[in-house]
């Protein structure tokens, strides 16, 4: 299209010209470079008897789609990143100890290997040291544990002792994503574990946040992941963003030395970090409690993920919203104003008329019963359903 | 009651076949193996809800590139049964995803031969072929079974779409075999970017990057322009114009973490390069970019 109408040589001209500040009319001009930005307070833990002091909010770098988020992440002041050796075959762990070359002093990477034999667990940790780009690892942990025979299983405990007489691990610890809580409460019988790596949100049960404390008394570190629980209201809540709100309700917890929330994004980050140094109220806490059984495996977090994916432009935020302020919320007067504003009932006959949909929710919500839901809303709405010519 | 029965059957074949959907647990060779392998775990299923029990937090980044479902089998070698190669195959619900978690695993170029683009190691293979990402692991090197062993899957997943046209837009001038990466979400660190395509150029052992940030239509591409203009002036560094009057625009700056930055709007994308130090050389690669996108 560009070509077409003015050519390669045109282009380059114009793009140089203006590039170069010498068109005149619309140029912006240079500004400073780096403004001064305002950074987060940051809060220290301590994590447990390792006695290493980290970010209450650190990283999870998994998701992370750019080393730029990192290097932001590192400039806010988050010293403890969390990593793995099987992440992207490698790939996550390289662009860590890529990244952070030359900062290693000044940052705590845990990583984790898988249980196998020693000779393999010992190819993974030298693999691991590899692409990380160091001599040592600060937090080493067993991936994945799901049984107490695991979590107190001497051969692996062996393996890592010898990983810390060496050198190659200052603390070593494990992951888990399923019976939290009872590892927990095994590993804190033993001596065994530094570092509790766990799945610990608002919509988690008490029986875990007392496992979290017993472990955390055990002298072991507790690191939150999974924090945001899908995230919830998208309506602030005591000048938190939704994420945000999740995230500080689990450091509320004193047991928790430090989080590691997925990150994908610089904004993410900057959200993430802006947690420190603030507090909930009461009532905030109440409220988040309440969302607690709508969120299970329902709520559209809405991430803009599926934007555009509809090949008939169809807006499927609009109409997870309408389900979330309804079914979630009980305020109809907020579906109402998303009626008002937006096309929906358009969008919801050509969904419900649609015989396959090719959009795609990457937080693995189901968007037909999410669509159907939406079609119920609608239909509960008497007013606003007339009003766009909806059937009721 | 019988006949009626046959009929519902009947009605169920045929909905299966002409939806053209492989199922995936048959994408697992059985039967036609190589002679000295043998099946011996799965297949076994995994939806989005219990992809957390196989792979743990890896999980996360599966969904978010769309994950549906996967099947996974283990097969081991007759004569030496430590020797065993491990299979994953990953509906992603369509051939970018596919070819999106496909990029982010991938190390490097080493071609295997097989899917519409493929890596080969001593123990990994991994393709992407149609809405399947597949994913080999061998506990012992052993490149030559994976090989076999993922053209045999290749050749059960029956879609014979083409490669992704996006990927032909790239200059081939400089461009990092194997470097191109597609993110759902996040392009460059930067959520407004969203979804998007990423290439590494190797210009005298300097990197730089073209990328292709993907929109619902031109005017979220405008607005994602103002808001990238917004975020360099107040992080990094910034002139920017309308380069012609007929309302293509662009920018140029410098961001804090990435350097220098050009980008510019075609229809319903951004295409930009990032991280260069010769201009000359990064507005060729540029110019040659946007004649390239359809």
């Amino acid at each position: 299209m560009l070509s077409e109408k003015m050519g390669r040589r045109k282009f380059m001209k114009n793009m140089s010209s203006a590039f170069l500040g010498v068109a005149t009319g619309h140029l912006l001009g240079s500004l400073p470079f780096a403004r001064a930005e305002k950074k987060p307070v940051l809060e220290y833990r301590t994590l447990g008897k390792t006695g290493l002091k980290v970010t209450t909010v650190s990283m999870g770098v998994m998701n992370c789609s750019d080393p730029a988020v990192l290097l932001r992440a590192f400039d806010l002041g988050i010293n403890f990143y969390d990593t793995a050796d099987c992440y992207m075959r490698g790939r996550n762990e390289e662009m860590v100890g890529q990244t952070f070359k030359g900062k290693r002093d000044k940052i705590l990477i845990q990583t984790k290997v898988h249980a196998h034999d020693e000779k393999k667990m010992r190819a993974s940790v030298e693999k691991s040291l590899r692409r990380l780009q160091t001599d040592h690892i600060d937090v080493l942990v067993w991936h994945g544990h799901s049984s107490p025979e695991e979590v107190s299983d001497p051969n692996l405990f062996e393996f890592m002792s010898k990983m810390k007489k060496e050198g190659k691990v200052r603390f070593t610890g494990f992951s888990t994503h399923s019976h939290m809580a009872s590892l927990l409460r095994e590993a804190a019988k033993s001596n065994f574990h530094d570092v509790a790596l766990v799945s610990y949100n608002f919509t988690h049960s008490k029986d875990l946040k007392e496992a979290v404390a017993l472990a955390s008394q055990s002298g072991i570190g507790i690191v939150a992941m999974k924090t945001k629980a899908g995230g919830y209201k998208k309506a602030k809540m005591g000048g938190l963003s939704p994420h945000q709100a999740a995230l500080k309700y689990v450091l509320m917890d004193q047991s928790v030395s430090c989080a590691v929330p997925g990150v994908t994004t610089i904004e993410q980050i900057d959200e993430c970090a802006g947690v420190m140094g603030t507090s909930l109220s009461k009532k905030n806490l109440e409220e988040l409690k309440q969302y607690q059984s709508f969120l299970q495996g329902r709520i559209c977090t809405l991430c803009g993920g599926c934007v555009g994916e509809c090949p008939y432009g169809v807006a499927r935020g609009d109409l997870l919203r309408t389900v979330m302020y309804h079914d979630g919320y009980q305020n109809d007067r907020l579906v109402e104003e998303v009626l008002e504003q937006r096309q929906l009932r358009q969008n919801t006959k050509l969904c419900s008329e649609c015989s396959s949909c090719s959009v795609i929710c990457r937080r693995g919500l189901d968007m037909k019963a999410q669509i159907r839901m939406a079609e119920e809303v609608l239909v509960h709405l008497p007013a606003a359903g007339k009003q766009f010519g909806v059937k009721v | 009651m019988v006949m009626t029965l046959f009929v519902l059957v009947g009605i169920l074949i045929w909905c299966e076949a002409s939806s053209g959907a492989t199922p995936l647990e048959s994408l697992i060779p059985r039967k036609d193996l190589p002679k000295e392998w043998t099946l011996i775990h799965g297949p076994q299923i995994y939806n989005k809800k219990s992809l957390f029990e196989h792979i743990n937090g890896q999980a996360e980044l599966f969904l978010q590139y769309g994950f549906q479902k996967s099947v996974f089998a283990i097969y081991q070698n007759k004569e030496r049964k430590e020797n065993q190669i491990e299979a994953d195959i990953y509906d992603m619900g369509n051939v970018v995803q596919a070819f999106g978690v496909f990029s982010r695993f991938r190390n490097e170029d080493r071609p295997g031969g097989f899917g519409l683009d493929s890596y080969l190691d001593d123990h990994t293979a991994l393709f992407y072929k149609s809405k399947y990402f597949v994913l080999l692991y061998a506990t012992e090197s052993n490149p030559d079974s994976l090989r076999q062993f993922s053209k045999l899957i290749s050749s059960k997943i029956l879609d014979s779409s083409p490669p992704l046209k996006v990927l032909s837009y790239f200059p081939k001038n400089g461009l990092k075999s194997g470097s191109i990466q597609y993110f759902p979400e996040g392009l460059l660190g930067h959520k407004f970017l969203k979804k998007g395509f990423r290439a590494t150029y190797v210009d005298d052992e300097k990197e730089s990057h073209l990328f292709l940030s993907v929109f619902k239509d031109p005017q979220e591409a405008t607005n994602a322009l103002k808001v990238y203009k917004e975020d360099l002036s107040k992080k990094g560094k910034i002139s920017s114009a309308n380069l012609i009057p007929s309302g293509i625009k662009a920018l140029k700056g410098e961001d804090p973490y990435q350097g220098k930055v050009m980008v510019l709007q075609k229809g319903f994308y951004l295409l930009g390069v990032i991280g260069f130090e010769k201009e000359e050389n990064a507005e060729n690669r540029l110019a040659e970019f946007v004649k390239n996108v359809k």
